[in-house]
Order: structure tokens, then C-alpha cells, then sequence
């Protein structure tokens, strides 16, 4: 069943086209990395089928509903973190889940055990009753992504998230995109510059290069589709850059 | 929309500004205290200074004649006054030790005329404060000779006081005193509320749309399932309510201070010749032009530092507004400017004046009605505003906002 669908989004910035017609699905409990290098649109395609941003044409779809023509009943199966998204800094990690709890309009009963479950699962509990400004980078991350499942989306897109990050935060993300989607069955859409976490996580992969889906399919579909040994290969190989003028 | 999430958002909202102490010391508690204080400081400082003043002794260089003139007897008694005799040059006085010149030269006279004059000159340094309040108490003391003299020779001549002036004005002013009080407050107490309101507000307005977007938290607000007027609503009412609060401990705090001045100026009876009376329909439209003029400020402000996109960024918007406030302000009380048909139709204008009429106590419900219901078209504009602007992708996205974008569609 597909779940997130990127229906010819195209945006431009005046007489700049941000992304050109990208066209991709990914199935329930898939794991989607969409590579590409700086500026290549990566941000702008995922910031369209979130919502941040409206698209010049086309259409984007989560869990089944248009981004563009029921927001509020796509964004409700939506988790969606960027790795510069920060914490309110004056309330605590409990309060920042309950808050967005409620805004995600989760029932009241069904919101205590919910926050307590993701508090524990996420070993929030050291720092719970802390402000979000005097947690750690790495508690920080803990939280942010806590709040991206409070609601319990279908969908969870991700911007970058290791972005930033030490070995052990960059880790413990990898960690919780693989169990969201492999134990409970979510669709995990990310963004990255690593390829070592594309191959070790991503069941399918999109390369976007100069604003255009110039990639599409498994990794060893990418490597067929270029003649390239190795996903590294293939990826230089569709950005026109010859590995050996950046090794 | 959905007032549960309107109400989510607005409490999310107080409850950082509430945490934030920097914020409720200086937009809540600071305002409370400082002007009690500093009335009082100024009060006590400007009286024990004036004792001192008054206290400190001062040299006065006199001719010869004064000796011979009742002015003598009077210079004597000031115990704080050491009178030297002799020529002076009135230009080589030592202004710095406290020095003061008093001559007196005899005025060529009719010789039909018997009566001795005289004119009496006292030179000082106006810039040096012991000096020039010493001169005035010797000019006052002369002052009540003068008088002293005249009537004895009035007294002489069989003539009554009438003869010297033959016309006596009174000037009776039939307005009630709380109408007088009223003109008076109704000029600059609108100013100061509204300031209080907007000053109150900007902080908590910055910290909430372009402060958030520093942080890059809005994001998460925009990703979430939740409306654009929303959002907007529920960030308004908390700027609305620390504005509203805001005016009220600054107006209880400065009426606190006015009475601790009038009482440290030692007047009982300065208070009842300075009260004020609003009636409860004037009470009535007071409240709702507050809190319409609360709408609007908020809206606007809210409308305008959301385009910013750091906090150091929006203070740069903060004087433009003031000054947006403040223009209508000075125009509002400019001679022979009243509430009428027209300028009830002017935004901050309307409000200014018809805060003015209320104070005086002589107002047109009609034109009440027309304010407020102008005052609340504005305030609905602005707030339109706000969520255009607000709802523009450049602004979620933390991007610079252009005029360009923010009326055109991508």
C-alpha cells in the first residue's frame, strides 16, 4: 500500500526551479532515502509533501490524502523533523509532548500513557522535568523525535536528521528509523549527504540532482541503472562528478 | 477554527512568557515598582536638595545705599546671607562662591513728587541653582516690601487699593473641576496607556513569531495539523493578554506614585482639588476602547516583527511602530482637533480623542459607538494581516520575507 506519493511536484523561486516533476511512491513500512548533493531540491521536495511549502504544481499525498487539498488530515499521519527543528526552551520534554499531543488533538485518555510510553522508550526520564534550553544536543534529538511519534503518524519524514550530530546522537537516529519501520510499520522517508546510512538502512532510494528525480529503485537497481559497482560510483556517476576529483 | 487548539497554543504561550523572568520582571513587576520608587527617590532627592539650597550661605556684595534703605533690615535677618559694603563691578562677581550683587540706584523724581524710589538691581548667575533661588527670595522679600510701602502710602493719601487698579478681572471658569482635571488627563493619559499597552506587548510579540523563528521551532508548529488563523489566534490572545496586564500594573503603579509624590509635596488637600470622575457609560467605553486599542496595537505589531527574522533583526522595527503610535498621538492633541464624524474614522487618532471626551466627561454616545466600531474594523484588519503575512511560506520557512511575496501567490 502506498503511503507517501510525490506526484510531478514541481516549485520554483521566481525564475529558479527549486524541483522539477519529481515523481516517486514509497510503500508502508518503507524505508526511502532521497540522496543528492547541496541545493539539489532534496529540502524542497520534502518541505512540499510536508506541507511547509506550497508546490508550484503537482501534488503530494500522505497516507492517502492530499497535502495540498486536506492539509489537516495529512499532516495528522505526518512526523516530520529536520535536523535544525528545535525545543521551546522554557518547557520541559513532558510538556513539549503533551503540548503537540494536543495539538494532534490525541484524546485526552489515550495522550498520559502515550507520552509516558515515549518518554520511556526514548530514556527521557533523567531529564524529563528539565527545560528543553538545558538539555544536551543528543537529549535534545531524544525529545525532537519523541514529538515526531506522538501522535503515532503513518508517515515519518526526515530532513537531515544526523545533520549535526555526534557519532552516538547520529546513531541512536539511525537506530529509531529502522525500528519504527521495521517493528511498527512506518513509512520512513529521509534526506541525507551519507551514503553509509543509505546503504545501511534505505530499501529504496531517490537521487535528485539539479532539481530533477534523475535516480529511482533499490540500491542495486541504481547500480544497473548506471553500470557502477558500488552505490558510491553510481551516485558520482548521476551527479556528473568523477569520484576521483573529490577522493 | 477550534478554540481547544486556540487555547492550547494561548496557554503554551503564557506559560513560557510566565517562566521567562527577565520577561515578568521587566514588562509586570518592574513597572509595578519603579515609578512608586522613582517618584519617591525624585521626591525626597528634589526636597532635601532644595533644603540644601535654601540652607547654604551666600555672599552679598551691597553699595553704600542699600545700608541706608529698609532693604538693609531685610538682608540682615537671612541668616544665610553675608553682607559685605562697598563698590562692586557686577562683572568681576565669583559666581562660583556663591555670590550675589544688590545696588541700589535713587530714580531722578518730578519734585512735585515727594515719594522717595528707588530701583534695586540684583545681579546673579542663573545657571548656578544656590544663587538664582537666593536672588528669588530676596526679589520675593522686596516684592512684599514694595506692597508694604505702597499700601502705607495709599494710607497717606486717604486712596484705597481700588485706585491703582481700576479695572479687576475675574476670569470664572464654569467648568466642574473633574472636567478641568479631565482636559488635563485627557491629554496625556491616553498617550501614556497606549504606550504602556504597546511597550508591554512588543517584547512578548518579538519573542513569539520572529524570536520562534530563530529558535526554528515554528516549523513544528506548521507541520502540524493545526490552522494558520489558529496559530495566529492563540499567539494574538497571549500578546493581548501581557499587554492588557501590562497597562494595568503600569496605570496602578503610576497612580500609586502620583499619590506618594502629592503626599511626600505634603498635599492633603492637593488630592481632592485633583480628582477625577468617570462615569460608569464612560467607565464602559473606556474598557472597550482599551481593549480594542489592545486588538489593534497587537495585531499590528504582530503583523510587523513577524517579517523579522531574528530578535535583533525585529528590534530594528520597534521605533517605526512607536513612532506609528505616537504621530496620531501628537496630532490627537493639537488645538482645536475634536471627535467628530470625520476623525472618528482616523485609526489611534479616534481612540486618543475619545479617551480625551470621556476623562472631560462630555461625550456622544453615537460617536463612542463609531470609534469603537472603527477601532474594531482596524483591529480586524490588522489581525488579517498578521495571519496573511504569518501564513506566507517565506515566514515558515524562515526565509527573508519580500513585499513581492507576501501578495503574490508561488
Amino acid at each position: 500500500m502506498i503511503t507517501i506519493q510525490s506526484n510531478a511536484l514541481t516549485k520554483k523561486f521566481g525564475d529558479f526551479t527549486a524541483v522539477n516533476g519529481v515523481r516517486f511512491a514509497v510503500n508502508e513500512g518503507e524505508i526511502f532515502g532521497l540522496l543528492g548533493p547541496n541545493g539539489a531540491g532534496k529540502t524542497t521536495t520534502l518541505r512540499m509533501l510536508a506541507g511547509l511549502l506550497t508546490p508550484t504544481s503537482g501534488e503530494g499525498f500522505i497516507a492517502g490524502h492530499s497535502m495540498q487539498q486536506e492539509p489537516l488530515k495529512a499532516r495528522r499521519e505526518l512526523g516530520f523533523l529536520t535536523g535544525d527543528m528545535d525545543l521551546y526552551r522554557r518547557l520541559n520534554p513532558a510538556e513539549m509532548l503533551t503540548y503537540f499531543g494536543n495539538l494532534y488533538q490525541v484524546p485526552k485518555k489515550e495522550l498520559k500513557p502515550r507520552v509516558e510510553q515515549l518518554i520511556d522508550w526514548f530514556g527521557i526520564t533523567p531529564f524529563r522535568d528539565r527545560y528543553c534550553e538545558k538539555l544536551s544536543t543528543g537529549q535534545k534529538q531524544r525529545t525532537s523525535i519523541a514529538r515526531t511519534l506522538v501522535h503515532n503518524p503513518k508517515v515519518v519524514v526526515l530532513d537531515e536528521p544526523t545533520t549535526g550530530l555526534d557519532i552516538m546522537a547520529s546513531e541512536f537516529v539511525l537506530q529509531f528509523i529502522r525500528k519504527i519501520a521495521k517493528e511498527q510499520g512506518k513509512t520512513v522517508i529521509f534526506s541525507t549527504h551519507h551514503l553509509n546510512e543509505v546503504k545501511r538502512l534505505c530499501d529504496r532510494v531517490g537521487i535528485i540532482h539539479q532539481s530533477n528525480l534523475v535516480a529511482l529503485g533499490t540500491i542495486e537497481e541504481v547500480k544497473a541503472q548506471t553500470g557502477q559497482p558500488t552505490l558510491t560510483k553510481a551516485f558520482f556517476d548521476l551527479v556528473n562528478v568523477e569520484e576521483s576529483i573529490i577522493m | 477554527m477550534r478554540w481547544s487548539i486556540i487555547n492550547t497554543i494561548y496557554k503554551k504561550e503564557l506559560t513560557e512568557v510566565l517562566r521567562d523572568k527577565r520577561t515578568v520582571y521587566l514588562v509586570i513587576l518592574l513597572p509595578f515598582f519603579l515609578y512608586p520608587v522613582m517618584f519617591a527617590v525624585i521626591g525626597l532627592l528634589s526636597s532635601s536638595q532644595m533644603e540644601k539650597i535654601n540652607q547654604e550661605s551666600v555672599k552679598i556684595l551691597v553699595n553704600e545705599d542699600v545700608k541706608t534703605s529698609p532693604l538693609y533690615a531685610i538682608l540682615q535677618q537671612d541668616s544665610t546671607l553675608s553682607v559685605e559694603e562697598g563698590a562692586f563691578d557686577p562683572n568681576g562677581l565669583d559666581s562660583t562662591k556663591n555670590t550675589i550683587g544688590l545696588e541700589i540706584q535713587d530714580i531722578q523724581r518730578d519734585s512735585n513728587d515727594q515719594a522717595q524710589a528707588f530701583n534695586v538691581n540684583i545681579y546673579y548667575n542663573s545657571t548656578k541653582d544656590v544663587t538664582e533661588s537666593r536672588a528669588n527670595r530676596i526679589n520675593q522679600q522686596i516684592e512684599a516690601l514694595n506692597q508694604q510701602l505702597l499700601a502705607q502710602r495709599l494710607e497717606e493719601r486717604n486712596l484705597q487699593s481700588d485706585f491703582l487698579t481700576p479695572i479687576r478681572v475675574n476670569k470664572v471658569d464654569l467648568a466642574p473641576p473633574a472636567a478641568q482635571m479631565g482636559k488635563l488627563i485627557g491629554r496625556f493619559l491616553p498617550m501614556i496607556l497606549l504606550f504602556f499597552i504597546f511597550t508591554g506587548m512588543i517584547y512578548i510579540a518579538i519573542d513569539i513569531t520572529a524570536g520562534e523563528k530563530e529558535r526554528q521551532t515554528l516549523q513544528t508548529l506548521f507541520v502540524s495539523p493545526i490552522k494558520v488563523p489558529e496559530i495566529i489566534t492563540g499567539k494574538f490572545l497571549a500578546v493581548f493578554t501581557v499587554g492588557v496586564v501590562s497597562a494595568v500594573m503600569n496605570l496602578l503603579s503610576l497612580i500609586l506614585a502620583f499619590f506618594i509624590q502629592v503626599k511626600l509635596m505634603g498635599g492633603g488637600d492637593g488630592l481632592s482639588s485633583m480628582s477625577l470622575s468617570v462615569s460608569s457609560q464612560g467607565a464602559f467605553w473606556l474598557v472597550l476602547l482599551i481593549l480594542l486599542s489592545t486588538v489593534f496595537i497587537g495585531g499590528i505589531t504582530l503583523a510587523v516583527v513577524v517579517l523579522a527574522n531574528s530578535y535583533k533583526e525585529s528590534q530594528s522595527y520597534v521605533t517605526p511602530l512607536m513612532m506609528l503610535l505616537l504621530l496620531p498621538a501628537i496630532f490627537a492633541t493639537q488645538p482645536g482637533v475634536e471627535l467628530t464624524a470625520q476623525t472618528a474614522l482616523i485609526p489611534i487618532v479616534n481612540i486618543f480623542l475619545a479617551m480625551g471626551e470621556i476623562f472631560i466627561g462630555d461625550f456622544d454616545p453615537k460617536l463612542m459607538a463609531l470609534v469603537s466600531a472603527m477601532a474594531l474594523i482596524y483591529a480586524i484588519i490588522a489581525l488579517v494581516l498578521a495571519s496573511i503575512i504569518f501564513a506566507n511560506e517565506n515566514v515558515v520557512t524562515g526565509q527573508k520575507v519580500s513585499m513581492k511575496s507576501l501578495f503574490s501567490r508561488s
